[in-house]
């Protein structure tokens, strides 16, 4: 994305507030997720548990109380996979996806650290541009993940980089800390280095309706099993086992 | 008995999700500083399962991503507030206690490498 020369008379606005929320049956590790993420994105408004998970068409609505034109919302399922809906208010689209490989803020092995409300670059890789899918997740994710300048709780000062990257038709997510440090040489330019702040996770996409939680299907990803059929498999290849040894 | 595999039905309606996405778009005329978002001019080719190159390829993105960003913010926003000054103190993501942790576990890993030299 280029910049384009700005008249100052007519200044646009991004304005942007996501609306967060996750569904009863969330396990500690996926609260600590969207507590690193609220921290994270100060244009976030977070609300209590959604009492049911049939009920969908309930988060338009919840999202006009807020003032919300995104929502992030986190769905448990069995206390072990965890979804993540990610929506356009109030008239769509909703991209379901998988959450795998979460790593949050909390792990020691991250050392980075940037300041409370700063506003982080975007950064995403050229897959993005490459399918139409990609595309409008692009254009989703820079509305839910950019923090407007408005945003109340925000910061000056950029120090922190999110990126995005499709990789094996996933999404990686990665939070890095920029420093410019002066270099070790004296009178160089200072040198930009990153160290990982967290969290981490890979969403695989599995679903774009058109509305919001809901209406037509738009994309679905042909690729995609769900993890409860995984462990069906891996299950009937032990009972298999089993059954040979007994005949 | 075999089981019989399901044919998942793809949907990939580009059209459609061309036009949703030029429904929500934001106004291509907005000043950058105000989603501060940047595309990296590659594909990721690392292999998924190689953790280490993956992770190189990921910080290449964003590195690439952060000097193109810092480029962009200093030619058309001469005043872009940019590097936090050093007096500049404020609440930061993670708190002091858990910094220290972190600290402390580097520090002792080192002393557990020197250890076993």
């Amino acid at each position: 994305q280029t910049q384009v020369a700005i008249p100052v008379a007519k200044k646009r606005k991004n304005k942007q507030r996501v609306l967060l929320l996750s569904s009863r049956g969330v396990t500690h590790r996926m609260r600590h997720l969207m507590n690193d993420i609220e921290v994270l994105l100060p244009h976030v408004k977070k609300d209590s548990k959604l009492d049911s998970k049939s009920q969908l068409h309930l988060l338009p609505e919840l999202a006009d109380l807020n003032n919300c034109n995104n929502t992030l919302y986190f769905e448990a399922r069995r206390h072990e996979d965890l979804y993540l809906w990610a929506a356009k208010m109030p008239n769509g689209p909703s991209i379901k996806m998988h959450v795998q490989n979460v790593h949050t803020m909390d792990e020691l092995k991250m050392t980075g650290n940037c300041l409370k409300g700063s506003r982080g670059l975007l950064s995403f890789d050229k897959s993005f541009d490459d399918t139409e899918w990609g595309k409008l997740t692009k254009e989703l994710f820079t509305h839910i993940f950019g923090v407007p300048p408005t945003a109340r709780k925000a910061k000056p000062f950029v120090d922190h980089i999110l990126t995005f990257s499709i990789v094996d038709q996933k999404i990686w997510f990665r939070n890095f800390q920029i420093i410019e440090k002066d270099p070790l040489v004296a009178n160089g330019a200072p040198q930009t280095t990153l160290v990982e702040i967290g969290p981490r996770f890979v969403l695989t996409p599995i679903r774009i309706f058109e509305g919001a939680f809901g209406g037509a299907t738009v994309y679905s990803n042909p690729e995609f099993i769900s993890p409860t059929a995984v462990r069906t498999a891996i299950r009937k290849e032990h009972s298999k086992k089993y059954n040979v040894r007994k005949n | 008995a075999d089981a019989v595999p399901i044919q998942k039905v793809e949907i990939n309606n580009e059209v459609a999700l061309a036009r949703i996405r030029e429904s929500m778009q934001l106004d291509p005329s907005i000043p950058w500083t105000e989603t501060l978002a940047v595309s990296y001019p590659h594909t990721i080719d690392a292999d998924v399962n190689d953790d280490l190159n993956r992770e190189l390829a990921f910080y290449k993105q964003a590195l690439h991503s952060a000097s193109h960003a810092k480029s962009l913010a200093a030619k058309s926003y001469p005043n872009f507030p940019w590097t936090r000054p050093n007096d500049y103190f404020a609440e930061m993501v993670k708190t002091d206690v858990h910094m220290e942790r972190i600290r402390q576990r580097l520090l002792d890993e080192k002393a557990g490498i020197k250890k076993s030299e």
